[in-house]
């Protein structure tokens, strides 16, 4: 940075390009409008005023996967919806996220015996970020795994790094 | 008016399909299958002729069963030859409530369709039909509600084997 320091106008600011990009991903991860059971009701929870997820910039449900980056699977997912679950996450724009709320979400849950139509976790078929416990996770717990998964974000590099020769 | 009533009033119009009635009473605490056939008195009747003693129910001022308040299946046991059909029927002109039952045989689980006597049948139609496997002939759309098109097998039946996978998707 001390190279670039002070030579530009004060109006000009300096800043790492992944710094920046994930600094923008994670400060507007808008869900989509997805609920499937119960956790959609700790989940609307945390859309309202009490836990406030718009406080994480987060707040913007989106009617419309191809507006949304982040997919929060509230509920059970059975296989007659899985498949469009999936479509869903295919309309999905790059880079997208998918959070698992709930007992369900993660892996069957109560259902997981004999729930001969529940998928045994959304993970069957879509990748998952972050996967919150809870049966449903009260509200903070869907803040914490929202602040996981922009940690995780905050991590992320968008620059290439050269391909080590052996 | 009260059950027995109901039942003498059946007998006396001569409603079609009528079998047997069983008196309201207690479980025998004996006979461990007996806790599920006791309890509310119903009226046995014959599975073919269900639409026609639905209207003769429906129509008859006396009674005027007017709603059909519910219409399932019971899979006893999976080595019971027979399905039970169960109807319960209100009318709301005497408010006098009726419990209906009919026997389907596994083998051949067919039963008249009773949407031409209460359209409410139809969608009860479609979900018993999908999870107990009865066919009810004449419905104009026996299309599965719940469970997807090409779902193979009864889920509500004693007999139900769990998919291993639904369109590649493991169900271990």
């Amino acid at each position: 940075m001390s190279l670039l320091q002070n030579s530009f106008e004060e109006n000009v600011l300096t800043t790492k390009v992944d710094w920046l990009l994930n600094w923008a991903r994670l400060s507007s991860i808008w869900p989509m409008t997805f609920g499937l059971a119960c956790c959609a009701i700790e989940m609307m929870a945390v859309g309202a005023a009490h836990h406030d997820i718009d406080r994480f910039g987060a707040g913007a449900f989106r009617a419309t996967p191809r507006q949304a980056d982040l997919m929060i699977v509230a509920g059970t997912v059975n296989f007659k919806m899985g498949e469009r679950v999936k479509r869903l996450y295919d309309q999905m724009p790059s880079p997208k996220y998918v959070i698992a709320m709930g007992a369900c979400a993660t892996g069957g849950g109560p259902y997981y015996k004999y729930g001969y139509t529940v998928m045994k976790g959304v993970d069957r078929i879509i990748p998952v970020d972050v996967y919150i416990a809870g049966c449903p996770p009260r509200p903070e717990a869907l803040l914490e795994g929202l602040m996981k998964l922009q940690d995780k974000i905050r991590n992320t590099s968008v620059i290439r790094k050269p391909a080590r020769t052996a | 008016m009260d059950f027995n009533s109901i039942h003498q009033r059946l007998l006396a119009i001569n409603a079609p399909g009528v079998l047997s009635a069983d008196t309201p009473r207690a479980a025998d605490p004996e006979d461990k299958a007996d806790k599920g056939r006791a309890g509310e008195a119903f009226v046995l009747i014959d599975r073919s002729e269900a639409l026609n003693f639905l209207l003769a129910v429906r129509d008859d001022a006396a009674l005027a069963f007017d709603m059909l308040v519910d219409l399932t299946g019971t899979d006893p046991d999976a080595e019971d030859e027979d399905l039970w059909l169960n109807l319960h029927l209100l009318s709301l002109a005497h408010g006098h409530r009726l419990a209906v039952k009919a026997m389907v045989p596994k083998s051949n689980a067919v039963v008249p369709s009773m949407v031409a006597a209460h359209m409410a049948a139809h969608y009860h139609e479609r979900e018993c039909s999908e999870m107990f496997g009865i066919h009810f002939e004449g419905n104009p759309d026996l299309r599965n509600i719940l469970l997807p098109d090409d779902w193979i097998g009864f889920p509500l039946r004693k007999d139900y084997e769990f998919p291993k996978e639904y369109h590649g998707v493991s169900c271990e």
